[in-house]
């Protein structure tokens, strides 16, 4: 049973037998103790392909498991897929356990060029609340944690005062109260906006009641830290559920320790709530400290007689300083680590044609499997989250799949003429398309569109060349605009939801607060908006799952192309090697060059007897860029004729290769 | 080395118990280093002569198994440790930063040695906690005595990184080639070299002048190319500095150095955190590192962000107090006086923990001075950390006619299997960043000192009753006041800003309690009243400073105002209404 029927029949249970709503746990989603279950089942059934590794366990008690599947050969590129890593995605663990089956059965051959490593359910302790009852939108594991910093530990959570099942809100008509309804729809509230002249009315609380008479309503609930949150890129200190810095829960530091231990994970993929798939992420983030220009140390720009208030970019300033420290192996790592440059927050622009090629690629598989229906964007990355971890500190592709998000309601766009554009129309046209059109008709669709009279066209063009505006986010915010028109302001969520399940909402209900006296209980059931009927749910899996599979082919691929020998005098051999990735991803990415990691691919020369008189035998090779990236390495040898050479190229996530060659005077 | 050890050995024979305090119940001598197992039994031998105010723990152990030693000092009769106030030392978190464990145990003797023949140290102890942890980095300062070192040798925790990027970690270490126990340094003759001889002292190179023809070209550490890079050994062992592995804005590898993989990713990083967390009460932590004669406090990024100004001026009051406990030293701010580093120890203390603390840098090159005593130092020539202070020629004299000659060893020719003919040479690995032990018992002596003057600066709060009015109909107004004599507050600002520990607790029971809050201004009688629980205030008592608070209340008899600390000891009255 979902959670969906479930919350009717225990709506319809509470209206007719007057006993507290009861859901029965759910059928379609497993609970950490049934995914823990099922992991060992398939290890066990699948002994010489599927291997179980518990990687420690939570403040809750419960296991962590990482499925390892393929023969234990780490010489083969591994995918590490992490799901329900916050605790917040009863998909992604369903579709990582429905992966692991179909990868040691129908698609077992994907075992035999690729290892994965899947880890179901990441946050274990978080992901059991929903299953708890009354359900509570919370997924911080068990560690215990003085949230208001009073006398007491977790004493004031929330209670279900209704006794319906579920935590859902309070409003308390109230002079200090800044919601009101939604004219449309009663069922949801929003906040009014002063300056339009309108007069709140509620305040609203999350249902419960004051436990430890603070004052304040359920300010130190059960728990925790969530571990999803908690990953070393990005984290941010001094919340309330991220934990105190980052790595301090034993579940992330587990998948931490896990990875570094792993060097052959050559792509990582995170089922959850993101989707880097669908939406590339977007260049715009602002970095803590550093930018792409840097000024010099005060102290130093004085020695080197150069402006310290003038800012350089990289390319001018690695010369300078290579040759003012006369230190031909400076690198611009070296450089930018000494001008304190701070780290990337931003992917790098060479990763992202690979990443909008890849992301092109799946919105038109989705369009193929009749998956590209209008649903709600998937939000974005959390700060300290794996996803983003996995690329910028530990230098991998990392995507990231949620499967599913709420339809958008069907509803009719403006359209003024036949002549002007729709925002369907624009959302599908690149920025060059848009500036295409001119200010005349860009200005025409604007009015159309009722869009507020100060931003005109001009702005509009200026906005989409300096790139502060794209055609795709143009449209969401002028379909949200017309949207708050339209219903009052609703939330685009609560009309997604209440579309696709009006019983996701509770109707406010009178109920008498032991401290807030007269209140109404209602809302939206918590995580109704993320889990769908479980024949959706798994149909959106089963199609999307093929994507996945096949994004494991993606991944690098050493190969020596060529070797030739050139006989140079007599017994001395040039030898030339090309090594090439004939991966469609590059090795290792560019952000991956930055961070360093993983470990560079490496050729190397070997035979006897050989002498080597120029080029060391082992050399470690740049950046190979995707879908045939190729470096040329050579070594002058001495050698008879006819004597062998062996020549290696290897690396530890991007397979290695091996040709032996015999030094002969025809040899091409 | 040998002559070194034959020279430590007689001075351990002549040894008195240096100290200003009677003869105690053990001798310990501070004329020498203590190399890892007379460490370890130094600290087993202190806890033995004073089981009642010692405890010795293992806290974890380190990437080659080696223990990682806790002593505290507390005097259980007085209470529990964690009611009272508690300063945390340790030292030696860069192994080769070896005479910062040499003033942890100074510290721990002094205090024990003293507990009974001076007054004011045995009132200290009775009501402070310390937690000393002589040596974080067991690994290396372990092999620093046992290995082939040099005095910057052995900064790493022992985990394996391949620093030269080439997919191998560790491959190209240095080597004592000449195996004299010294890892020293190569040069070899080349007219391009940069460098020549010193015109007063064979052992000393300078620059050359342009235009000038050089003799020497400078190779770096003795060792070979082990990996055949062309390099020389540029990938030792590690780099993992522990220094950089802590939590607080902690930045990857790529942005700073030797930051681990991850928090806290390696052994000792994770024993001490995982200690820490467990001890609340620590107000006050000392990281003894060497060298440079500094005390340093945060922040050290831009990333740390600012410290609250009520907090800037507790370290500055501390700190200048510092500069005059050891001259020489300079308090500083490390990130801006000195240089960025994140993720170190002393950061994530005060920003994540809200726990003042200083990096003691110790010893200074130039008290290897050999001239006649200038009236003043002079402000142009120190600019830089260590070698900078005393000029190498100066040095080398004072090498010559202090330690006879211990200090360095000359140039000698060695044929290297890689360049052929080079000269191997230098200063030998006891020393540059650390002291002729002759030096030492001031320098343990006094730093130990700092952080006995700190320790008293922990906060200890005073309750007293202010005044009982009747404001008539059963009414009576209550004011009390909660006052620290100390420097340290009970909470620092970062702490209560960024939520770090529960507040402390001024309540009253035994009466009922009709409103309550702390006294803002009391001549002018403005309160900030509570509108909620007002018999419990959350609050903190500043630096040098107090807390008033008043209740209203109705009731008769006896009414008990207590208040609770996490850096504090509780404090209680009992007030007749």
């Amino acid at each position: 049973m979902t959670r969906l029927l479930a919350t009717t029949v225990a709506l319809t249970l509470l209206v007719s037998i007057a006993i507290g709503g009861v859901t029965s746990a759910e059928a379609a989603y497993r609970t950490p103790k049934e995914i823990n279950q099922t992991l060992k089942e398939l290890a066990n059934q699948h002994k010489s392909s599927a291997a179980l590794a518990e990687l420690t366990r939570t403040p809750g008690n419960r296991e962590l498991y990482m499925l390892e599947l393929g023969a234990n050969d780490s010489k083969l590129p591994a995918i590490l897929v992490v799901a329900n890593m916050e605790g917040n995605s009863p998909m992604a663990s369903s579709a990582a356990l429905e992966l692991a089956r179909l990868l040691l059965t129908d698609w077992n051959d994907e075992l035999a060029t690729h290892r994965w490593y899947i880890l179901a359910c990441g946050n274990p302790d978080g992901y059991a609340r929903y299953f708890s009852k009354p359900l509570a939108d919370a997924q911080v594991n068990e560690r215990p944690f003085n949230a208001d910093k009073d006398d007491a530990t977790d004493e004031d959570g929330p209670e279900d005062l209704n006794g319906d099942g579920y935590i859902t809100s309070m409003r308390q008509a109230h002079p200090e109260g800044t919601y009101v309804e939604v004219t449309d729809n009663p069922l949801f509230m929003r906040e009014v906006d002063n300056a339009k002249g309108e007069v709140g009315m509620y305040r609203l609380f999350r249902e419960g009641v004051d436990s430890d008479g603070d004052g304040k309503l359920n300010e130190d609930g059960p728990g925790g830290v969530n571990p999803g949150h908690n990953f070393p890129h990005n984290f941010k200190h001094y919340t309330k559920t991220d934990g105190p810095w980052s790595a301090s829960e034993a579940e992330s530091r587990a998948l931490l320790r896990y990875c570094f231990d792993h060097s052959e994970i050559a792509m990582t993929l995170t089922l959850g709530r993101t989707n880097s798939l669908k939406n590339v992420p977007e260049s715009n983030r602002r970095a803590e400290a550093g930018g792409d220009k840097f000024k010099l140390p005060k102290r130093w720009a004085k020695r080197m007689g150069v402006d310290p208030e003038k800012e350089f970019p990289m390319k001018v300033l690695l010369p300078m300083a290579r040759d003012f420290t006369g230190y031909k192996e400076l690198t611009e790592d070296m450089l930018l680590q000494w001008l304190d440059a701070g780290a990337k927050v931003n992917p790098d622009k060479n990763d992202l044609g690979y990443w909008k090629e890849i992301s092109k690629r799946f919105n038109d598989f989705l369009k193929e499997n009749e998956l590209d229906g209008k649903a709600l964007d998937a939000p974005g990355f959390s700060d300290g989250c794996f996803e983003e971890w996995a690329y910028y500190q530990y230098g991998v592709p990392s995507f990231s799949l949620n499967f599913w998000t709420l339809p958008e309601p069907k509803k009719e766009e403006k359209k003024a003429d036949d002549s002007s554009l729709t925002l369907d129309q624009l959302e599908g046209m690149s920025t060059e398309e848009v500036v295409a059109l001119g200010e005349e008709k860009i200005a025409a669709f604007l009015k159309a569109q009722d869009a507020p009279e100060q931003y005109t066209a001009a702005m509009v063009i200026k906005g989409l060349e300096g790139g502060m505006m794209n055609p795709k986010r143009m449209a969401k915010m002028m379909r949200k605009s017309q949207k708050d028109d339209d219903e009052g302001g609703a939330d685009e969520k609560d009309e997604a939801l209440f579309a696709f399940n009006p019983d996701a909402f509770v109707a406010w209900q009178p109920y008498s607060h032991p401290t807030l006296g007269e209140v109404e209980i209602g809302g939206m059931i918590p995580m109704s908006d993320i889990t769908p009927p479980s024949e959706t749910a798994d149909e959106m899996i089963n199609k999307q799952l093929p994507f996945i599979r096949d994004l494991a082919k993606l991944t690098p691929q050493l190969t020596i192309k060529k070797v030739k020998t050139t006989r140079r005098s007599a017994d001395v051999w040039h030898v030339e090697a090309w090594i090439a990735n004939e991966g469609f991803l590059p090795y290792p990415t560019h952000q991956g060059k930055r961070c360093q990691r993983p470990a560079p691919a490496v050729a190397k020369i070997s035979g006897r007897p050989v002498d080597f008189l120029e080029g060391r035998p082992r050399r470690p090779l740049g950046l190979l860029g995707g879908s045939g990236g190729v470096e040329k390495v050579s070594w002058l040898v001495k050698a008879k004729d006819g004597s062998e050479v062996t020549i290696e190229a290897h690396s530890f996530s991007a397979g290695a290769d091996k040709k032996v060659v015999t030094l002969k005077e025809a040899t091409r | 080395m040998i002559a070194f050890r034959i020279f430590l050995t007689l001075a351990l024979l002549v040894a008195s118990t240096a100290s200003a305090t009677k003869a105690g119940k053990l001798t310990l001598s501070f004329d020498h280093y203590f190399d890892g197992p007379e460490m370890t039994r130094s600290l087993e031998q202190l806890n033995a002569a004073y089981p009642n105010l010692t405890e010795l723990r293992i806290i974890g152990t380190s990437e080659e198994g080696r223990d990682i030693h806790l002593l505290t000092i507390n005097n259980n009769k007085t209470g529990k440790d964690t009611e009272k106030p508690g300063v945390y030392v340790d030292g030696t978190i860069h192994g080769n930063e070896v005479q910062a464990a040499e003033v942890c145990l100074y510290l721990a003797w002094y205090l024990l040695e003293s507990y009974d023949s001076n007054e004011s140290i045995k009132e200290l102890v009775d009501s402070r906690a310390f937690y000393i942890i002589p040596v974080v980095n067991v690994d290396q300062r372990w092999r620093f005595f046992t290995d082939a070192g040099h005095y910057n040798k052995g900064r790493t925790a022992m985990v394996p990184y391949d620093d030269d990027r080439d997919g191998l970690a560790d491959e190209d270490s240095s080597e004592d080639l000449d195996g004299d126990g010294e890892i020293l340094r190569m040069r070899v003759a080349d007219p391009f070299g940069g460098y020549k001889t010193h015109p007063d002292d064979p052992r000393v190179m300078v620059r050359v002048e342009p235009g000038e023809i050089g003799q020497w070209r400078r190779l770096g550490s003795e060792g070979i190319d082990n990996d055949g890079d062309g390099r020389l050994n540029e990938d030792g062992p590690g780099y993992l500095d522990m220094n950089r592995n802590y939590g607080f804005k902690w930045q990857p590898p790529y942005v700073q150095s030797g930051a681990g993989d991850f928090p806290m990713s390696s052994k000792p990083t994770k024993a001490t955190s995982d200690f820490i967390i467990t001890k609340p009460n620590i107000c006050f932590n000392f990281a003894f590192h060497n060298s440079g004669g500094m005390w340093v406090r945060g922040p050290g990024s831009k990333l740390a962000g600012f410290y609250p100004p009520s907090d800037v001026k507790v370290y500055d009051f501390l700190g200048k107090e510092g500069e005059k406990i050891t001259p020489g030293y300079d308090y500083i701010i490390g990130g801006q006086d000195m240089y960025t580093t994140h993720g170190d120890f002393d950061e994530w203390m005060f920003s994540n923990n809200g726990i003042f603390g200083f990096v003691g840098e110790l010893f200074m090159s130039e008290q290897e001075r050999y001239r006649k005593q200038e009236p003043k130092k002079s402000e142009d020539e120190d600019d830089s950390q260590y070698y900078g202070g005393t000029p190498a020629e100066e040095r080398q004299l004072f090498s010559d006619n202090l330690t006879q000659g211990e200090m360095y060893t000359p140039w000698k020719k060695f044929d290297h299997p890689q360049f052929g003919e080079v000269e191997i040479g230098g200063w030998r690995t006891f020393t540059t960043r650390m002291p002729p032990p002759f030096l030492m018992l001031e320098m343990v002596h006094r730093n130990a000192s700092m952080v006995i003057f700190t320790a008293r600066h922990a906060p200890v709060v005073s309750l007293e009753l202010l005044d009982v009015t009747d404001l008539g109909g059963g009414l009576k107004r209550v004011r009390v006041r909660a006052s620290n004599r100390n420097a340290i507050p009970t909470l620092s600002s970062t702490a209560v800003r960024h939520k770090i520990y529960r507040k402390d607790i001024l309540r009253i029971d035994g009466v009922e309690v009709v409103s309550g809050g702390i006294i803002e201004d009391r001549f002018l009688n403005r309160v900030s009243s509570l509108e909620h629980r007002p018999h419990m205030i959350f609050t903190s008592v500043p630096s040098f400073g107090r807390r008033d608070v008043q209740w209203i209340v109705r009731g008769k008899g006896k009414a008990k105002v207590t208040f609770e600390a996490i850096k504090a000891r509780n404090k209680s009255l009992t007030i007749d209404l």
